[in-house]
C-alpha cells in the first residue's frame, strides 16, 4: 500500500529529468547515521494524509478517497511543512510522532499548488505545544549549490531514523506538481531505499532544511528536490498573513541563437536576448508595455542570454523565470531593458499573479468540485484542464477535439470572449430530453437570448424561458435545441432522489 | 453521399460502440486488398471444366494485374515506389471490364487474364469513380473477348437468398466460387475513399483479398461486386458488396463519356423528436421533418437553406423526425433521394423557415472540400522545397505520410468542411519537413506548423508560397514566414538562398523544386 503511494510521487514526478518510476530494483547503500538522525527522530513527524478529488466527468460526485503518507518537516511555530501534492483534495490530516506514534488531526493553514506547498498545523491549538514539546524545529538552509553532499532523511517502521547521502548535481528550473508550473529545483544524485511514509521526505544540509524530496527515478538514481530558496519564498509569503503566492510574468519566448532573426530584429552587435512570441491580457508583462515582437535584454539588471538563462551567482545559467516568479514577491517592480524597433527601452515591470480561476479555462482544479448545473437531464459545465484530463494520458488525442483546441488557444478566446467557457457535457435521456441524448461536449453560446460566459450566467438565464421554452444555442451541430421549462423543472425535482444527487448544480 | 453530412446518428453509435473492445479504426471495414504480385504463374494446365450452369458465366470473369505506382510524399520529388496487385473483373459490355476502383488506382500497367488462357492482355482504364469505388477498363486489342458473352445486371437479391462470389481470391491462378446469403442491406463507409458512404449488400460468403472486383452473381445474373470487409479479428463472414443501384448509377453517369461524380446537398441536420423543440418551432405531433443544423456554403444548399429551416418534404417525399423517408415500399434515410440523383439533377424541398413554408428546388452538385479527408489516388504529390524547407499541403495522404499531430493543423484538416476553412485557405500548407542546411537550422520549431502569411502576403495555396518566396528581393532583404499561432517569425536573408538551394538540391538529391496539382476546391 505504502510502496504505491511512494510511486505517485515518482508517477507525477517531474518528466523533464525522470526517465522512469519503476518500481524494481532499489538498491541498498544507505547509512543508519550518527547525530543527524537524532535530528530527524526530533525534527520530524509522519503525515498521513486522506485524499478525495471531485469527479469532473460527474461533477455532483467525488471520486473514491486516498490515502498517502509523507514525512513533514517541522518548522517554527509548531507548524509542518509538507508539499501540496501529499495534502490535495485531502479531507483528513493526521500527524504522527515518529517515536510514541502518537497522532493528532491536522489543517492545513498555508497552500500553494503551483509551488507545491503546504503549511499544517495540529486542528487543536491548546494541544499544540504539548505534541511539539519534545521536537525541535527545523531551521532552512537555501545555501546548498552543485557538488554539495545532502541527506535524505527517512524512517523505519519503529520510527528509528535512517539518512542516505546523495550529491546535488544540478540546480535549474524544473516543471512542477501542476502544469505549467516552473521554480527551481535540485536534482540529488544517491541511490534511496523504500521505506514507508516516503510521499515527501525532508532533505538536509548540515542538520538544516535543505528541501523536499518529490521523486526519486530508481534508474537514474537521481531525485528531485523542491529546494530551500522556494520553500523560504513560501514562508516569508504566509509571515504576513495574507498569501499573495508567487508571481507570473504572462508571456512566452524564443530564443534568439538564429543568426537570421538577430539580423532581422537589428540585433546584431548586442549579445542575447530572448524573442516574445507572445503577452497575455492583462498579464504583468502587458501591463508593464512588453509587446510581442520584443527582446528582452535585462531583468532586474542581469542580462538574459540567447537561450533564455542568466548567470545565477551560485547556481550558473539558470532560466530567467526564476527572477519573475521563483525568487520574485507580488508587487514587487523590477526594471526590464528591451530592444524594440532599433532601440532600447527600459520598462518597469510589475509583479503579479494571475490565480487559475482567472484563465479562460482553469488549468487545475482543487479541494472544491467544477461548477455544474443539471437542468431537466442537460448537464452543464464550465470547461477546465481536469475535465479535459479526465479521458487520460493521451486526452489530447482523446477528449472531445474541439475542446482540447479550444484549450490550446485559450488566450485567443480569452481576448475574444472572454469568461468561461460552458458546455453542455452530457445529456441524461429524461422526458424533458428525447431526442437530445447523443450530443455533448459543445460550447454553449446563448440561453433564452442571452450571453453565457459562466455557469452563473446559466442560472440567470433559465430564469427567463419564452412561452415556457428555453432556446439553448450551441457554437456546434445542432446549434441549437429547446427545453420544455415545466417538464424540466419536473424532471429536476426527481432527478436528484432517483440518482443520489444531493445538489443539481454548484454555482460557485 | 459522403460520411461528414450523414445524420449524425451515425458517427454518434461508433463513438458509443468505441466503448466496447473494438476501437473505431477497426470498425471500419477494410478494402479487400488486392493480393501483392504474383508469384510467377504456374505452369498452364488444362482448366478443369467449369460447373455446366456456371461456364458461359466464368468465361467473362477476368483476372486484373495491376503493376502500380505508389507516391511518396515524405520524399515528393521522387517517382515512388512500385507496387503490384491482382484482382477480379468482369465482361459487363462489349470490351468493357468493370472492377473496383480499388483494383486499378494508381495504376502504370494493367493486364487482365482469361480463365483458361495464359496469355495477359493489355488494359487501360476508361473510367475511375474512387467515390464508388467502381472503374471500367478496356483492353488495348478487344479480339480475345469477341465471342464472349457479357454478363448481366439483375436486381437488389432478397435478404438471405444464396449468392455467389466468384474471382481469384488470395492471389491463386484459379478462379474460385463460394456461396452465401445476403445478410443485410444498408449504408455502408466505403473504405476506398474513407469518406464516402453508400448503400452496400452484405454477405456471409467468403470474399477474401483478390475478389475485390468479381461480381456476386444470383441466378446468373450479376447482383453485386465484392469489395471490402472486415479484417477476421472484428467480425467474421462479413463481405459486403456494391449493389446494382450503385453500378447502374455508375454506368449512368459515364454514358455521355465522363464521370461527375455523387453530388451531395452539404448539409447537416438534426432529428426533431423532443416536444419542447416541435412546439418552439411550431410545428404539429405528427413526426414530420427534421432541422437544418447547418448548410455548407459551397455545397448545393449553400445559401439557400439556413440554419433553423425545417425539412418537410423531399421530393415530395415526407421525411420523418428521423431523417427517414418511406421511398419503394421501405423506409430509408432521405440522402438516398439524393444519393440516386446525378450532377446538374434538381432535388425537390418542402421547408418551413419561421413558421412560413416554402418551396425549395436545390440544382444538385459535388461538395468538393470534403475531399481533404479521401484518400487521394492517381495523383502525384505537390510540395515547394526552400532553403531545405519542404511545405506540402494538407490531405489525407499527407497527414498520414508525416504523421503530423501539430493541434491547428489538425484542427484545420478536421474542420475543413465543417467550419468553412476553405473559404480563406484553399489549401493549408505546411512546413512538412526540413532538410538540413546552415540557412535552415535553426527552425525545428516551425516543423508541422501550418503557414499563415509570407511577406505580408496571406497564403492561400501551395503556389502562393512559391510565388511569394519566388521574389528575390524581398523587403529589407528578408524572406518573412509566419505560421497559425506562431508569434515567432521565421525569417530567411534572401542574399543565402540560392546557394543554399543549390546545396540542397545537391546534397538531397531534389529533381524539382515543385510541383503544384491545385486545390481539392478546384480539382
Amino acid at each position: 500500500m505504502m510502496q504505491r503511494f511512494f510511486l505517485l510521487v515518482a508517477a507525477s514526478g517531474l518528466p523533464l529529468l525522470l526517465g522512469s518510476c519503476v518500481e524494481k530494483e532499489i538498491s541498498f547503500n544507505f547509512n543508519f547515521g550518527g547525530a543527524p538522525a537524532t535530528t530527524a527522530a526530533t525534527s520530524v513527524v509522519r503525515v498521513h494524509a486522506t485524499n478525495q478529488g471531485y469527479n469532473f466527468v460527474r461533477p455532483w460526485e467525488k471520486l473514491e478517497a486516498t490515502r498517502r503518507s509523507g514525512l513533514g518537516p517541522l518548522v517554527e511555530g509548531g507548524r509542518v511543512l509538507v508539499t501540496a501534492e501529499l495534502v490535495v483534495d485531502h479531507t483528513y490530516i493526521e500527524l504522527e510522532l515518529p517515536d510514541t506514534g502518537e497522532k493528532t488531526p491536522a489543517k492545513v493553514v498555508g497552500l500553494d499548488y503551483e509551488a507545491n506547498l503546504a503549511m499544517l498545523e495540529p486542528v487543536d491549538d491548546q494541544k499544540k505545544a504539548a505534541f511539539f514539546s519534545r521536537m525541535k524545529p527545523l531551521e532552512l538552509d537555501s545555501s546548498a549549490v552543485p557538488g554539495d553532499r545532502l541527506e535524505v532523511w527517512q524512517l523505519e517502521d519503529n520510527g528509528t531514523p535512517a539518512s542516505t547521502d546523495g550529491t546535488v548535481i544540478q540546480v535549474g528550473v524544473g516543471r512542477y506538481f501542476v502544469d505549467g508550473s516552473f521554480f527551481l529545483n535540485y536534482v540529488l544524485r544517491g541511490s534511496l531505499q523504500y521505506r514507508t511514509s516516503s510521499f515527501t521526505l525532508p532533505v538536509i544540509k548540515e542538520g538544516r532544511l535543505a528541501g523536499l524530496l518529490l521523486s526519486y527515478d530508481s534508474k537514474e538514481q537521481t531525485s528531485d528536490v523542491l529546494p530551500a530558496p522556494i520553500i523560504a519564498h513560501f514562508l516569508e509569503d504566509l509571515a504576513d498573513g495574507n498569501y499573495a503566492g508567487f508571481p507570473n510574468l504572462g508571456l512566452s519566448y524564443a530564443p534568439t541563437l538564429d543568426e537570421q532573426l538577430r539580423k532581422y530584429v537589428k540585433l546584431d552587435g548586442l549579445e542575447g536576448g530572448i524573442y516574445v512570441r507572445r503577452v497575455s491580457r492583462d498579464g504583468a508583462a502587458q501591463q508593464a508595455g512588453i509587446q510581442a515582437g520584443d527582446i528582452l535584454l535585462e531583468i532586474d539588471g542581469h542580462p538574459i542570454d540567447a537561450r533564455g538563462n542568466y548567470d545565477h551567482p551560485k547556481y550558473g545559467k539558470l532560466n530567467f523565470s526564476h527572477l519573475v516568479r521563483g525568487d520574485a514577491q507580488v508587487g514587487q517592480k523590477v526594471p526590464v531593458k528591451v530592444h524594440r524597433a532599433d532601440q532600447e527601452i527600459t520598462l518597469s515591470l510589475e509583479l503579479t499573479r494571475k490565480p487559475p480561476t482567472a484563465y479562460h479555462i482553469d488549468p487545475y482544479m482543487f479541494d472544491r468540485g467544477p461548477r455544474f448545473k443539471i437542468l431537466g437531464g442537460l448537464i452543464f459545465q464550465e470547461l477546465t484542464l481536469p475535465y479535459l484530463k479526465a479521458w487520460g494520458d493521451q486526452w489530447a488525442n482523446r477528449a472531445p477535439f474541439k475542446l482540447v483546441h479550444a484549450h490550446a488557444n485559450q488566450e485567443l478566446l480569452e481576448e475574444e470572449q472572454g469568461g468561461k467557457l460552458v458546455i453542455l457535457s452530457a445529456v441524461v435521456l429524461t422526458p424533458a430530453t428525447v431526442g437530445y441524448e447523443q450530443i455533448g461536449n459543445i460550447q454553449v453560446t446563448k440561453v433564452n437570448g442571452q450571453d453565457i460566459r459562466s455557469i452563473k450566467d446559466l442560472g440567470a438565464a433559465f430564469a427567463k424561458p419564452e412561452n415556457g421554452i428555453h432556446k439553448i444555442e450551441f457554437d456546434d451541430f445542432p446549434k441549437v435545441i429547446y427545453l420544455d421549462a415545466r417538464m424540466a423543472e419536473a424532471v429536476n425535482a426527481q432527478f436528484g432522489p432517483r440518482l443520489g444527487i444531493k445538489s443539481l448544480e454548484r454555482l460557485d | 453521399m459522403m460520411i461528414p453530412k450523414l445524420n449524425l446518428a451515425f458517427r454518434v453509435m461508433a463513438a458509443l460502440l468505441a466503448g466496447s473492445a473494438l476501437a473505431p479504426a477497426q470498425l471500419a471495414p477494410v478494402p479487400v486488398a488486392p493480393v501483392p504480385a504474383p508469384a510467377p504463374p504456374a505452369p498452364p494446365q488444362a482448366a478443369a471444366p467449369a460447373p455446366a450452369d456456371g461456364e458461359a458465366i466464368f468465361a467473362a470473369i477476368v483476372r486484373v494485374e495491376n503493376q502500380s505506382w505508389e507516391p511518396n510524399y515524405r520524399v515528393p520529388w521522387n517517382s515512388g515506389g512500385t507496387g503490384g496487385g491482382v484482382g477480379t473483373g468482369f465482361l459487363i459490355a462489349p470490351n468493357r471490364f468493370l472492377t473496383n476502383a480499388h483494383v486499378v488506382s494508381d495504376s502504370r500497367l494493367l493486364y487482365v487474364k482469361k480463365v483458361d488462357d495464359p496469355k495477359p492482355y493489355e488494359a487501360e482504364i476508361v473510367h475511375i469513380a474512387h467515390d464508388c469505388d467502381l472503374a471500367l477498363l478496356a483492353l488495348k486489342d478487344p479480339s480475345a473477348f469477341e465471342n464472349v458473352r457479357p454478363l448481366r445486371l439483375g436486381g437488389v437479391p432478397l435478404l438471405n437468398s444464396t449468392v455467389i462470389a466468384v474471382g481469384y481470391p488470395i492471389g491463386g491462378q484459379r478462379i474460385s466460387v463460394t456461396r452465401g446469403v445476403v445478410s443485410r442491406i444498408d449504408f455502408q463507409s466505403f473504405a476506398h475513399s474513407g469518406v464516402d458512404f453508400h448503400l452496400a449488400i452484405q454477405v456471409d460468403a467468403a470474399i477474401n483479398p483478390g475478389n475485390s472486383g468479381g461480381p456476386v452473381i444470383q441466378e446468373g445474373m450479376v447482383v453485386g461486386v465484392a469489395f471490402q470487409g472486415y479484417s477476421g479479428d472484428v467480425a467474421q463472414s462479413t463481405g459486403f458488396m456494391i449493389p446494382v443501384p450503385v453500378i447502374h448509377r455508375f454506368l449512368e453517369d459515364v454514358s455521355d463519356g465522363t464521370y461527375d461524380h455523387y453530388p451531395d446537398l452539404a448539409i447537416s441536420h438534426f432529428n426533431l423528436q423532443n416536444p419542447a423543440q416541435r412546439k418552439a418551432l411550431n410545428l404539429p405531433n405528427d413526426g414530420i421533418g427534421v432541422m437544418v443544423a447547418s448548410a455548407d456554403s459551397a455545397g448545393s444548399a449553400g445559401g439557400l437553406l439556413q440554419t433553423g429551416d425545417i425539412i418537410v418534404a423531399m421530393d415530395g417525399f415526407p421525411v420523418s423526425s428521423d431523417g427517414f423517408v418511406n421511398m419503394l415500399g421501405s423506409r430509408v434515410n432521405m440522402n438516398e433521394i439524393v444519393e440516386r440523383k446525378y450532377v446538374g439533377d434538381v432535388v425537390k424541398l418542402k421547408v418551413i423557415r419561421q413558421g412560413k413554408a416554402m418551396d425549395l428546388e436545390i440544382t444538385l452538385k459535388r461538395f468538393l472540400p470534403y475531399l481533404i479527408q479521401a484518400n487521394q489516388y492517381d495523383q502525384k504529390p505537390q510540395y515547394v522545397v526552400f532553403a531545405g524547407l519542404l511545405f506540402q499541403p494538407v490531405d489525407r495522404n499527407m497527414m498520414a505520410a508525416h504523421g503530423v499531430n501539430n493541434l491547428n493543423v489538425r484542427y484545420l484538416f478536421n474542420f475543413y468542411s465543417q467550419d468553412e476553412v476553405y473559404k480563406d485557405r484553399p489549401q493549408i500548407v505546411v512546413l512538412t519537413d526540413i532538410l538540413p542546411d546552415e540557412i535552415n537550422t535553426h527552425f525545428d520549431l516551425f516543423r508541422h506548423q501550418a503557414v499563415d502569411e509570407i511577406n505580408g502576403r496571406k497564403i492561400r495555396t501551395l503556389e502562393d508560397v512559391h510565388k511569394a518566396l519566388g521574389n528575390p528581393q524581398p523587403e529589407g532583404g528578408f524572406h518573412v514566414i509566419r505560421f497559425l499561432g506562431e508569434g515567432r517569425p521565421m525569417v530567411i536573408e534572401a542574399s543565402r538562398v540560392a546557394a543554399a538551394n543549390q546545396r540542397v538540391a545537391e546534397k538531397y538529391n531534389v529533381s524539382e523544386d515543385h510541383r503544384f496539382g491545385g486545390s481539392v476546391m478546384a480539382p
